[in-house]
C-alpha cells in the first residue's frame, strides 16, 4: 500500500524532529520515518549496569532561560516541550601539558570571563572584550541581513556592518591577530574549536565568535535526564500534533517524478510520497540512494569537493567512587600537548595519546546523574572517519577500542594524579564504527561537512538555494547550513520545517 | 595594552567569498559519490552487527539427554556469506514462526570466536518442560534447516578495562554455554584473563562438555574447572550448592570478577551467598537471560483480581487486538498472536522492544527494569518485561 502525506521527514536526528514537530505543529499530516529504534541520533542515551551515559552532547549553547530564551529554549518552548534544563556556568578548563603549557579555567559571563582570561595572561583584557563585542555586531548585521530577507543593502552593509563583513570572511585566528590578541590568550580562547572540528586558522571568525559568545554569555545547559529527554519530548510533540514516527524504519530509496523529490521507500519496500520531504539524512546518503539523474550536477560537486567533518572515539566510564573521592572539580576539561589548536588537531594522532582530547564528568552539573557513590567520566578524542586503523577488522575491533581507552585513561590519571582504572565498574568505548552503526553516516561522520573557511556557515547560508535545488527536498541536520553541534541542528530543524510550511500553507 | 586592528581586515574579501567558493565547486569532480556501504567504518559495522544472518543448520550434535547443539553456518543462498565476530558471552536471536507464533529466543554463543571466524557458530539448547521455543528447535531443527538470526548481541563478556584478570565463573544447568565459549577463547588466546569455573549440575549425568573442559583445563593453566554436584554425593566433585565458602576455596588471591549465568533459583541463592564475600558490585556480572514468570508472586505486584485483558497494538499505522493472560510479558502475547515487534534480550535490559504505553497500567518487575530515565516521563515501556494490569494500548515498532 502506498502512504501519502503533506511532508515526510527522513532520518529522526535533532533536526528531524524539530522540523517534525514544526510541521506536525502547523497542521501538516507529516510522517518521521528513523532506522533506529528510538529517537534522537546522536542525542538519546544508552544503559550499562546501574548508569545510564549521555552518548553525544558535551554542553548545548543557545539555551538560555525561562527569562531569558535564546533560540534553542525557544524552540522547545514554542513546540510545548518541557525540558528540565541543568547549567554550568564555567566554560571550561584547558590544561596544556607540553611547551609553554597552561591550566588554567575560565568562568561564563563575559566580564567574569574576560578578568580571568587576563589574569591567565595579563594585557589581554580589551582584546577579548572586543572580539565579544564582535559578537554583537555579527549579530546586528544577520538581524539586518534577515529582515531583508537575504538581499540587504551593500550600502549598507558597507556603512553600519563592515565589521560584521571582516569576520565573516576571514579566519578567527586573523581577526585576533588584527584584534591585538597575544599569541597565548588566542591559544586559551581556541580551545572550543573541536566543537567546529576545524583549527582556528582554517574556522570561519563569525561562526567561531558566535559559539564561544553563546557559551561565555549564557553559560551551557544539560538535560536533566541525558539528551533521551530532549529527543523524546520533541517526539511527544511531533505526536501531540497528529503526526506519526515510525522507528526501525530505514529509508533505501528517495523517489522523484519529473526531477522533483516525491518521496522515499523503505528497506522493507514500503513506499511513502509527500508534497515535501525533509532529509536528516546527509546529502551524500541521499544521493547513494537517488538515481543519479536526478542528482544536479552541481550538489555532486559541492559533494565532492567537501570533506565530512572530525568525528570522535569516545569512552563512557562508570567510576565505583565519587567525583569527590577523585577529586574532580571541573565539567569539562579539554587536555593538550600543544597549545596551538593547528598543532593539536596535527598531532591528533601522537602515541600514547593525541595532542588534544575532552574529558566531561556530568556529576559535576547533575550531582545525581549516577548512582550514590559512583561518578560518571566522558572521554573525547577527534579523529576523521577514515583514519581509523588500515588494518581494523571485525576481529580485532574490540583490542583496538580498549588499547585506545587504555591509552587515554592512563594518561589523564597521570595529568590529574588521581585513579581512574580500578574503579572502572562499567566501560563502552564508541568509534567512527560505533557511529557507522548506529546513524548509517558515511564513515560515521557526526559533524557533517567540515567547516573550512571556503565552505563556512555564512556562505552555506547565502547559497543554500542553490547548494540544494531539488524541488521538493530541504536539508536539516548537522551538514545542512548552520554546521554541526546540537543548537545549528534544532535551528536547521526549525528553519526546514517553516520553509516546508510556507511552501504548503503559504504566507511568512 | 594591545590595541584593536579589527580595521586593518579587508572586509571586501567578504565580497569575493562567494566567488572563490563556486570555483572550488567548479573544480572538483560530478561524479556519483560512493555508496555508504564502501567507507570503512560502514564495512566493519555491518560486518560486526548485520541487521540480520541467515544461517542454515549444518550439523546437530545430541549432548546429553535433552541437549544439543546445533551448529550454524551462513546460508550464502540469503546472502549471508560471512557470520559475523562476537565476543564470548555474546547470544544470538532466532527468528522463528511456530504454527504462525511469531517468536524470538537468545541463545548464548557456546561455540568459541575462532569458530565463528571458520565460518560457525554452535548453540547448545536445552529442552525446557512445556518450553515454545526448546521444543520447536530439538524437535524439528535438521541439518538444512534454514533460520533467521540477529548478529550477536548482549554485554556478558569480558571486558579487561573493567574486570579483573581473573574470572570466577559460577554456572548452573545450561547456564554453562557462555563459559564453554569463554573457555575456548582463552584457550585460543582470544581473552587474556584466568577463568575458575565452579559448575554446578544436578548430577554427574548432567554435567555438560565434562570432556571438553576437562581437556582444557588440561591443556590450559588459565583454565580450572569444578564441578559441584546438588543431588548426588560423589567424591570426586564438590558436592552441595555453590555458596560462599566453595566461592572461597577456589577463588585466586587478590580481586576476582565473578560471573554469574543460571537458572533464577541459581541466582536468588548465590546472590545471598556473594554478599556474605563483600565484593565491590563491579566485581559481579550476571548474564540476565530469561523471561520473567509469575509475576503475582512479587509483594509490590498489584493484584486486581483480573486474568485477562485486551491489548492493541498499533505499528505504524496498522492496528492489532488481541486478548492476553495478565500473567504473560506484553512481548510473550503478541508473539504468540503472530505479531512481530522487536525484541533482543527479553530481559528488560537491551531495550530493542522499547514502545509506547498510550493507554493503560502494566506491571514491571524492579529487578528487571531496564528503562531509560526520560522513559518514565514519556510512558515507554519494555514489553519483554511489561504485565497488563488493564486493557492496554501501545505504539510499538516494526521488527527487525
Amino acid at each position: 500500500m502506498d502512504r501519502h502525506y503533506d511532508v515526510i521527514v527522513a532520518g529522526g536526528g535533532n533536526g528531524g524532529l524539530v522540523a517534525a514537530a514544526t510541521t506536525a505543529k502547523a497542521g501538516l499530516k507529516t510522517l518521521l520515518v528513523e532506522k533506529h529504534n528510538i529517537p534522537g541520533g546522536s542525542a538519546s542515551s544508552f544503559r550499562r549496569g546501574r548508569f545510564e551515559f549521555e552518548p553525544s552532547l558535551h554542553e548545548l549553547c543557545s539555551v538560555g532561560t525561562k527569562e531569558k530564551p535564546k533560540e534553542v529554549y525557544k524552540i522547545f518552548d514554542e513546540l510545548g516541550v518541557n525540558i528540565d534544563w541543568r547549567y554550568e556556568y564555567n566554560t571550561f578548563r584547558a590544561i596544556v601539558t607540553g611547551e609553554n603549557g597552561f591550566d588554567v579555567k575560565l568562568r561564563a559571563g563575559v566580564e567574569n570571563f574576560c578578568d580571568d582570561m587576563e589574569k591567565a595572561v595579563p594585557g589581554c583584557r580589551e582584546s577579548v572584550k572586543n572580539f565579544f563585542d564582535l559578537a554583537k555586531k555579527d549579530a546586528a548585521a544577520l538581524e539586518y541581513i534577515y529582515k531583508m530577507k537575504g538581499k540587504p543593502n551593500p550600502l549598507t552593509m558597507v556603512f553600519k556592518h563592515a565589521d560584521f563583513m571582516r569576520t565573516a570572511c576571514h579566519s578567527v585566528e586573523d581577526v585576533e591577530i588584527a584584534l591585538g590578541m597575544p599569541e597565548k590568550a588566542r591559544d586559551i580562547l581556541n580551545t572550543y574549536w573541536c566543537y567546529l572540528g576545524i583549527p582556528t586558522d582554517d574556522l570561519n571568525a563569525m561562526h567561531y565568535i558566535s559559539m564561544v559568545s553563546s557559551y561565555v554569555e549564557d553559560g551551557a545547559a544539560m538535560p536533566y535526564k541525558r539528551s533521551h529527554e530532549l529527543s523524546l519530548g520533541l517526539e511527544k510533540a511531533i505526536t501531540d500534533n497528529g503526526g506519526e514516527v515510525w522507528y526501525n524504519s530505514e529509508v533505501s530509496e528517495f523517489l522523484y517524478d519529473n526531477g522533483r523529490c516525491v518521496g522515499v521507500a523503505l528497506t522493507d519496500g514500503t513506499k511513502l510520497y509527500a508534497k515535501e520531504v525533509i532529509s536528516n539524512i546527509i546529502p551524500h546518503n541521499v544521493y547513494s540512494m537517488s538515481d543519479n539523474k536526478n542528482v544536479p550536477e552541481r550538489e555532486l560537486k559541492l559533494a565532492n569537493a567537501r570533506n565530512f567533518g572530525i568525528t570522535f572515539v569516545t569512552i563512557y566510564l562508570g567510576l565505583d567512587c565519587t567525583k569527590e573521592e577523585l577529586g574532580i572539580e571541573d565539567y569539562t576539561v579539554f587536555k593538550s600537548t600543544y597549545a596551538n589548536p593547528r598543532e593539536q588537531y596535527n598531532h591528533r594522532h601522537d602515541k600514547p595519546v593525541g595532542a588534544y582530547y575532552v574529558v566531561n564528568c556530568l556529576n559535576e552539573v547533575i550531582p545525581d546523574c549516577s548512582p550514590e557513590g559512583t561518578c560518571m567520566l566522558f572521554f573525547t578524542i577527534p579523529l576523521y572517519g577514515n583514519e581509523l586503523p588500515e588494518d581494523l577488522t571485525a576481529e580485532n575491533y574490540k583490542r583496538y577500542k580498549n588499547d585506545v581507552a587504555k591509552r587515554y585513561i592512563e594518561d589523564y590519571e597521570k595529568v590529574m594524579g588521581i585513579d581512574i582504572s580500578s574503579h572502572v565498574e562499567e566501560i563502552a568505548v564508541a568509534t567512527p564504527v560505533t557511529f557507522a552503526r548506529f546513524l548509517g553516516t558515511p564513515d560515521g561522520e557526526i559533524y557533517g561537512y567540515d567547516n573550512r573557511n571556503w565552505d563556512n556557515v555564512v556562505m552555506r547560508a547565502n547559497y543554500e538555494k542553490t547548494d540544494f535545488s531539488v524541488p521538493g527536498l530541504t536539508y536539516c541536520g548537522g551538514h545542512a547550513s548552520r554546521g554541526d553541534g546540537y543548537s545549528s541542528a534544532y535551528i536547521t530543524g526549525e528553519a526546514a520545517g517553516k520553509a516546508v510550511v510556507r511552501k504548503l500553507k503559504g504566507g511568512n | 595594552m594591545a590595541k584593536s586592528h579589527i580595521k586593518s581586515l579587508n572586509f571586501a574579501d567578504f565580497l569575493k567569498a562567494g566567488e572563490k567558493r563556486e570555483n572550488i565547486i567548479a573544480k572538483a569532480p560530478a561524479k556519483p559519490v560512493p555508496p555508504t556501504s564502501s567507507y570503512r567504518a560502514n564495512r566493519i559495522a555491518s560486518a560486526l552487527h548485520p541487521e540480520r544472518q541467515s544461517l542454515i543448520v549444518s550439523k546437530i550434535d545430541e549432548i546429553a539427554d535433552g541437549v544439543k547443539s546445533i551448529h550454524l553456518v551462513g546460508n550464502v543462498k540469503k546472502g549471508t556469506e560471512k557470520v559475523a565476530y562476537f565476543s564470548a558471552g555474546q547470544y544470538l536471536v532466532l527468528f522463528l514462526d511456530i504454527n504462525g507464533a511469531k517468536i524470538t529466543r537468545p541463545y548464548s554463543i557456546s561455540s568459541s570466536p575462532k569458530q565463528a571466524l571458520d565460518g560457525e557458530y554452535v548453540l547448545t539448547i536445552k529442552r525446557v518442560n512445556g518450553g515454545l521455543a526448546s521444543n520447536f528447535i530439538l524437535d524439528t531443527f535438521e541439518v538444512g534447516t534454514e533460520v533467521e538470526a540477529s548478529a550477536p548481541e548482549g554485554e556478558f563478556t569480558y571486558e579487561p578495562l573493567r574486570d579483573a584478570k581473573n574470572v570466577v565463573a559460577l554456572a548452573g544447568g545450561s547456564g554453562i554455554t557462555p563459559f564453554l565459549s569463554l573457555a575456548k577463547a582463552i584457550e585460543n588466546g582470544d581473552e587474556d584473563c584466568s577463568l575458575t569455573l565452579i559448575y554446578g549440575a544436578r548430577t554427574e549425568k548432567e554435567i555438560l562438555f565434562k570432556d571438553t573442559f576437562d581437556r582444557i583445563a588440561d591443556t590450559c593453566n588459565k583454565v580450572n574447572v569444578i564441578y559441584v554436584l546438588s543431588d548426588e554425593r560423589n567424591d570426586k566433585y564438590e558436592n552441595g550448592f555453590i555458596t560462599a565458602d566453595l566461592i572461597s576455596k577456589y577463588a585466586p588471591e587478590g580481586d576476582y570478577s565473578v560471573f554469574i549465568c543460571g537458572p533464577q533459583a541459581m541466582y536468588d541463592f548465590v546472590d545471598k551467598e556473594l554478599a556474605k564475600l563483600n565484593l565491590r558490585k563491579k566485581f559481579i556480572r550476571h548474564e540476565t537471560f530469561g523471561e520473567y514468570r509469575n509475576p503475582q508472586k512479587d509483594a509490590d505486584y498489584p493484584y486486581g483480581g483480573i486474568s485477562e485483558v485486551k491489548i492493541t497494538a498499533i505499528i505504524r499505522d496498522e492496528k492489532y487486538e488481541i486478548t492476553a493472560s495478565t500473567n504473560d510479558t506484553i512481548l510473550n502475547s503478541l508473539e504468540k498472536n503472530g505479531i512481530a515487534v522487536p525484541s533482543r534480550c527479553r530481559s528488560g535490559v537491551c531495550g530493542w522492544c522499547h514502545s509506547k504505553l498510550v493507554d493503560g497500567t502494566v506491571y514491571i518487575p524492579k529487578s528487571v527494569d531496564g528503562r531509560r530515565l526520560a522513559d518514565y516521563d514519556y510512558g515507554y515501556i519494555h514489553p519483554c518485561c511489561s504485565f497488563p494490569l488493564s486493557d492496554v494500548t501501545l505504539i510499538a515498532s516494526v521488527s527487525k
